[in-house]
């Protein structure tokens, strides 16, 4: 018990390390979700019907295959016949944020549907062009609808990147299952990276709540 | 009248269809400058369809757009963006943009769709919110205003635009019979300073002591047209007088 | 044409073995994963104060450590305590605990859903306590909880990918195993992403015919 402890205390600073990568991997796959996500979305909404049904394929596709398939694929294959170096975590980021985006492609479409029509005529009547009446009026009011459901899609995407170890990226996962073959201290080591990610979740959604209430308008409800 | 005044907006022969059933049939309004024009009409008629295809909020399937003799090509984007912009619209239910304060929502066009600069957009915004009487509820956000002061706002945001006509669909529909009066007020207004109008509504009687000319229209097709005392007591048309009685009865006569 | 020979003899058996592996893993683990979350979701809502409080921190864990962990835990960390599993057991008890954990969620949600009034009604009907339970709350309950749960499934289908990262060779790993030794990653990865895009896009239009045929009009699913 004192052995697993000290152990244990030795590898929390290493652990914390790999917590940064995870971090990093799952700011970068939210990020490039969300800007891919919205775009999605609204060509979902409000592109020609060859639009819409590409993009549903691509929903359809990024929603239906294993991460863990999607990596390999990503990184064993396709980055390789193109001949082009990535790291894994660089893999990680670009995979996880494009099943990200079929997802979030998914959250805002749906806020974006909840509007109702006359906040978009209301801005046509105005001499607006499409495109500004989106990022004016259509977008501002969609993405704050759907901060609930994204946080749910950061728990998710968190908890996912530990797939990326399957890659060899030192996230937290990894660092602490190599520890444990090195220590045997598996159980210890393994509990104490799902506390981790346990925190990283309840940070990341507590900062989205301040962030709802931050961005939340007067009276404003659906 | 003068044959040779050019009308401020003339619709002409609008016909608008959704799958086989036609909502709008060879519908023409030509408006001058300075008058008020009330579509009425049951419910179903097609007002509102036609008050959209006016300016291709709706697109018309046949028919043309004249604004001040200038043939609208809605193809060309910088010509509709043009005609909205000249074209005030206010609807029945509000449509205030729900994320934006009461100025903002006066402001925003003003900035993004006529580039005027904040300082400018600012304060004409506030001028047009105190024109409405709003001042001080311009940085409320529509969910705190009540229905009587959102479509103040609305108008206050057409009005911010230099609108060469406004078209109103069902202005005080939404309202609570309380705040009916404050809404016709702002209208009234704007009628005695020479604002070019077309509007659908239910109010008759307030509509017949303003508008220069009442349009009865039903089933997608103007019945009949005619001065306000016409249409009300003197209707050529057996629908027309049918419908007028009953309005009568459920509005009540006087204003 | 030896190509040809190669992927018949070689890669489609393998392929085939890692399917049914697969599939061995998915439809215990799902039976499962519905039983405990029945289980836990009654406890939440009905259980007393102890036996809520269980439920709710098992459902915090196994919601909040990712499964890959929870696999660890189960494979690499519980012989520290003594306990051996095979790779198999492990991947369908840690399928099983952690989708559990996610059903107990619409489960719970479809429960409390239920309006007093419908409880009320029932009882002036004379209805006895089960049968308050198998006429008036269970049909209500499954249609909130189904189009919920159905997509737990689904997800299942695809987690079941991460048995290969605790040694139990299901579709994925055959696939990784064939695809080292060929270096046709492209290829082998590409038809496997399509035998899962086939199972989920079956599971998926399953469950909403299923959902399309219990659907009663005004009655909205609950969902998380
Ligand atoms: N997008 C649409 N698709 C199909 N039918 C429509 C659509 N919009 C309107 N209609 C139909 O067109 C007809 C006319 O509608 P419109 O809203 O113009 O009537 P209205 O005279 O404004 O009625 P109200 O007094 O109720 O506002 C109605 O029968 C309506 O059902
Ligand atoms: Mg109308």
């Amino acid at each position: 018990m004192i052995e697993s402890l000290t152990i244990l205390a030795g590898a929390l600073p290493y652990l914390l390390k790999g917590s940064v990568v995870t971090i990093g991997v799952v700011f970068g796959a939210m990020s490039l979700g969300l800007l891919f996500g919205i775009a999605l979305a609204v060509g979902q909404v409000y592109g020609a019907i060859w639009l819409k049904r590409l993009i549903g394929l691509y929903v359809w596709f990024f929603r239906g295959v294993p991460l863990l398939v999607l990596l390999f694929l990503f990184y064993f294959g396709l980055f390789s016949l193109l001949n082009i170096n990535l790291t894994a975590f660089t893999v990680a980021v670009i995979v996880l944020g494009l099943i990200s985006a079929a997802y979030q492609s998914q959250i805002f479409r749906g806020a974006i549907v909840s509007l109702p029509d006359g906040q978009l005529k209301a801005a046509r009547a105005l001499g607006m062009s499409d495109a500004t009446a989106i990022v004016l009026i259509i977008l501002p009011q969609a993405l704050r609808l759907a901060i609930p459901a994204w946080s749910n899609e950061y728990s998710i995407v968190l908890k996912d990147s530990a797939v990326a170890y399957a890659l060899g990226v030192t996230e937290i996962m990894a660092r602490a299952h190599f520890v444990a073959s090195r220590t045997y201290q598996h159980l210890p080591l393994y509990f104490t990276a799902g506390v981790i990610f346990l925190i990283l979740t309840y940070a990341g959604t507590k900062a989205l709540r301040l962030l709802e209430e931050r961005v939340h308008i007067p009276g404003y409800s659906q | 009248m003068s044959t040779e005044m050019i009308p401020v907006l003339s619709a002409e022969r609008i016909t608008k269809r959704y799958g086989k059933k036609t909502v709008v049939r060879t519908a023409s309004i030509s408006v001058n400058k300075g008058d008020l024009k009330v579509i009425i009409g049951p419910s179903g008629a097609g007002k509102s369809t036609l008050l959209q295809c006016i300016n291709y909020l709706v697109t018309p399937d046949e028919g043309r757009i004249l604004l001040e003799g200038r043939e609208i090509d809605p193809s060309r984007k910088k010509d509709l963006y043009r005609l909205r912009q000249d074209v005030g619209m206010i609807f029945q239910d509000f449509n205030l943009f729900d994320h934006l304060t009461a100025h903002d929502n006066v402001r925003i066009a003003l900035r993004r769709v006529k580039g005027i600069d904040k300082t400018d957009a600012s304060e004409r915004a506030v001028r047009e919110l105190e024109r409405v009487g709003l001042l001080d509820h311009m940085h409320k956000y529509p969910a705190q205003l009540s229905g009587g002061q959102k479509q103040r706002v609305s108008i206050a945001r057409a009005l911010a635009m230099d609108p060469k006509i406004m078209l109103l669909d069902e202005p005080t529909s939404a309202l609570d019979p309380e705040l009916i009066t404050e809404v016709l007020a702002v209208i009234g207004d704007l009628r005695a300073n020479g604002m070019t109008m077309i509007m659908s509504t239910h109010q008759i009687s307030f509509a017949s002591e303003m508008a220069d000319e009442f349009i009865f229209m039903e089933a997608g097709i103007i019945v009949e047209t005619g001065s306000p005392a016409k249409i009300l007591s003197q209707a050529e048309c057996e629908r027309t007088r049918e419908f007028c009685a009953k309005i009568n009865e459920i509005y009540g006569t006087s204003y | 044409m030896e190509e040809m020979l190669f992927i018949r003899t070689e890669v489609v058996p393998a392929l085939a073995r890692g399917i049914i592996v697969s599939i061995q893993l998915i439809i215990p683990s799902s039976a499962l994963g519905l039983l405990v979350g029945m289980a836990v979701g009654a406890a939440r809502v009905y259980g007393n104060r102890s036996l809520t409080f269980a439920a709710n921190c098992y459902v915090a864990i196994f919601r909040g450590f990712p499964l890959v962990v929870q696999l660890f835990i189960w494979y690499f960390g519980l012989p520290y305590i003594g306990i051996y599993m095979t790779p198999y057991v492990a991947a369908v008890l840690g399928f099983s605990l952690c989708s559990g954990a996610y059903h107990s969620e619409y489960i719970r949600g479809a429960f409390l859903s239920i309006k007093q009034g419908q409880l009320m009604a029932a009882k002036a009907l004379g209805f006895s306590h089960v049968g308050m339970l198998i006429h008036v709350i269970f049909p209500q309950a499954f249609r909130r909880a189904l189009p919920g749960c159905g997509n737990e499934i689904v997800y299942l289908i695809k987690y079941s990918s991460l048995a290969y990262m605790i040694t139990c060779i299901e579709l994925t790993g055959e696939g990784k195993i064939i695809a080292s030794e060929t270096f046709k990653y492209i290829e082998i990865f590409l038809i496997i992403g399509a035998v899962y895009l086939f199972l989920t896009t079956i599971a998926s239009w399953f469950l909403r015919r299923l959902e399309n045929r219990l659907s009663i009009p005004g009655f909205k699913p609950f969902s998380v």
